[in-house]
């Protein structure tokens, strides 16, 4: 939208890192993305193409090599520490490991820039503590030790800290890498929130596409080449996800939205039958090498399979044999 | 709120074990003052501190001018070198990290070696006056800060705390041998001046030289309370403590100094003394159950000073009239508690 500010622009930055001797050892150049209020930005792409290196120049931990790295319209080195940890907070890859520190003492670490020297909290201080862990959903966690909690229990701490800290802008790198699944969805879901009800901007990294995709109101995908911006839906219709990771062994499922292995197919098989078991015979036939065609032609079919569960019967060059599993369909197939 | 309560409480333990804590300190200070070669009884010595004027002369002298000075000076070791202990583990995110181990001692006296051995005739016999006091306080400082600096240069690069711990020992072992080099090649009468230093103990710790540790180590451990709410954001690492808005530089350099000071000015007075500053900050912590330095720091003074008393009682063999190094003492309370440490933490997986 044209006139609304942009929380962070990166304006031609070039990201990398200073080498030995005057030189520069350049991860990536020319980069030009912005974030706007309320947004939810997922930072897509592949291995080593440089996302922790972008989100540490944005963090204000190393100096862009050139180019303009923008938050609220001021380069993020000209702040100084205590004026930047007002407006963004961080939360890294690295697992936090501190003995005897409990949630709710990691949480209020992140009133650090609010409070004074010695750290005294006020009754105003706890109030928003407690508020930033219920809004991550650890009500009840407050004195429990972070190293006795699990890996997504820890990380939502981090994010309740990010929150206690105050701040329009929150830059996560990879928040969700060491996570099971369901914390994985939570994870993503309690940002989009923040995003949308608090008006919070945050950038996060991440290799989970279907979670960005489903989550994210804005992606920038690092390209080898470029780095583009876009909402999910623009970028899987214009080709930039399929671009991504080009590889012979994958491909970019514009319908699904996600990233499925190439298989060689080399024979074809007819499934007949009602209902989910069907889909599910589909993707197993497929897994083990078979293109799944409607009608037969050419003479060319080999296997015929009906579906009718809980039994699949294959018909196979005037061989009938039935099965109670899609896993014993699955071994008698590939022993043809 | 119900958990603020919780909270608060959990506070309130930790304020009733520091208050018990400085109760045991005196208690514990008055019990090394009975310990030594010469039997005094407890009325005995609080005649001969509250009313000298009665008290039998020689008796007044035992406890002003070795007896006191001594459970003092254990006091301020104590202290120093668990505090110093305390701040390393907390910046080097490292818990085996101590003034000891990672050489900061060793640094500490070669600063002394050089200049004892260095101006031999300067210091005379020995090291007696507040002015040469101050000297060798200085170049202990120097000695551990160009340790330390080594030693944060090799953490930058290097972030197992393992290979950090063996590198800071090769680091120590070094120092030694080229303190010994310079022994070798020194006449007799300064020699000896260095050779008295290196045998020091709590006990040799003069008035004189008090004078000067006190203000050292209040000075040091002033610093590192006030460098408490650095030191909780320096938990989450350097970046971390940044984007919360700490000036780590600034940050770092109050930690450094408070550690160059302590750990240094004890090593000035009492040689180095081993495994204090890596045991207690442990203690500390397992006993307050908290990771916050407000009361961390306390707690390490009081267990650190507790813990020195003991093993200058323990030193003094009760009992009999010979005494031990003590820190060979200290090495023999601390090593067990570094190796529960070791377990533990390989356990899960902190190492």
């Amino acid at each position: 939208m044209i006139g609304e500010e942009k929380i962070i622009a990166l304006n031609n930055a070039t990201i990398g890192y200073k080498a030995k001797t005057h030189s520069v050892n350049v991860v990536k150049a020319g980069i030009s993305v912005y974030a706007l209020k309320g947004e939810l930005v997922a930072l897509i792409g592949g291995n080593g193409v440089g996302k922790s290196t972008l989100l540490r120049t944005i963090a204000g931990f190393q100096p862009s090599m050139g180019g303009d790295v923008l938050i609220r319209g001021k380069q993020v080195n000209a702040y100084r520490e205590k004026e930047l940890a007002l407006i963004m907070s961080f939360v890294s890859t690295e697992i936090i490991r501190v003995p005897n520190l409990s949630v709710f003492d990691l949480v209020s670490l992140g009133r650090y820039p609010h409070t004074n020297w010695f750290g005294k909290l006020l009754d105003e201080d706890r109030d928003i503590v407690e508020e930033a862990i219920k809004s991550v959903g650890l009500k009840g966690y407050e004195n429990r030790m972070v190293n006795y909690i699990s890996d997504g229990e820890r990380q939502k701490a981090m994010i309740a800290r990010t929150l206690a800290q105050n701040t329009d802008v929150i830059v996560l790198d990879e928040p969700t890498a060491f996570l099971d699944l369901s914390n994985k969805y939570e994870i993503v879901h309690i940002l989009h929130e923040l995003a949308s009800e608090k008006g919070k901007t945050i950038l996060f990294s991440t290799h989970d596409l279907t979670t960005a995709i489903a989550e994210s109101d804005r992606m920038w995908v690092m390209l080898n080449e470029s780095v583009e911006q876009g909402s999910p839906e623009d970028l899987i219709l214009n080709g930039d996800f399929a671009s991504l990771f080009h590889s012979e062994h994958l491909f970019f499922d514009q319908e699904k939205g996600d990233f499925r292995i190439k298989k060689l197919t080399k024979r074809k098989a007819i499934v007949a039958g009602k209902g989910i078991a069907v889909d599910w015979t589909v993707k197993a036939l497929e897994r083990n090498g078979f293109e799944i065609i409607d009608s037969e032609s050419a003479g060319d079919v080999i296997v015929i399979i009906d579906v009718a569960y809980p039994e699949w019967t294959v018909m196979h060059q005037e061989q009938t044999a039935k099965f109670d599993s899609l896993l014993s369909v699955c071994r008698y197939l590939n022993r043809m | 709120m119900a958990e603020t309560v919780i909270n608060k409480n959990n506070n309130n333990r930790a304020f009733r074990i520091l208050l018990l804590l400085s109760l045991l300190v005196p208690l514990f200070f008055l019990a090394d003052l009975l310990v030594g070669s010469y039997y005094i009884s407890i009325p005995e010595i609080l005649k001969a501190i509250f009313r000298s004027e009665n008290a039998d002369a020689q008796i007044v002298l035992i406890i002003n001018q070795f007896r006191i000075p001594k459970a003092f000076t254990a006091i301020l070791a104590g202290a120093a070198l668990s505090v110093a202990g305390l701040q390393m583990q907390t910046v080097f995110r490292n818990p085996l990290a101590g003034p000891y181990i990672l050489g900061v001692s060793s640094g500490a006296s070669l600063g002394v070696a050089l200049l004892v051995l260095g101006t031999g005739g300067l210091l005379g016999g020995g090291i007696v006056s507040a002015v040469s006091s101050w000297g060798i306080v200085a170049a202990a400082w120097i000695g551990s800060g160009l340790v330390l600096l080594v030693i944060v240069m090799i953490s930058a690069r290097i972030k197992d705390i393992m290979t950090i711990l063996i590198l800071g020992i090769l680091i120590s072992s070094a120092i030694s041998s080229v303190v010994n080099i310079l022994q070798y090649f020194s006449n007799e009468s300064t020699l000896k001046s260095f050779v008295v230093w290196t045998m020091g103990s709590l006990g040799s710790v003069t008035n004189i030289q008090l004078s000067v540790l006190f203000p050292s180590v209040l000075i040091g451990i002033m610093i590192a309370f006030f460098s408490s709410k650095f030191l909780d954001a320096f938990l989450l690492g350097e970046n971390y403590a940044r984007s919360m808005g700490m000036n780590v530089r600034f940050a770092r350099l109050m930690v450094f100094l408070s550690t160059c000071i302590l750990a240094g000015s004890i090593t000035a007075f009492c040689g180095p003394i081993g495994f204090i500053g890596i045991a207690v900050p442990h203690i500390a912590r397992m006993l307050l159950q908290t990771a916050k330095h407000r009361l961390l720091v306390p707690g390490t003074i009081l267990i650190g000073a507790l813990m020195m008393l003991v093993s200058d009682i323990i030193s003094q063999l009760p009992g009999s009239e010979s005494t031990l190094p003590v820190n060979s003492v200290t090495a023999l309370l601390g090593i067990p508690i570094v190796i529960w440490i070791i377990i533990r933490n390989k356990n899960s997986g902190m190492i």
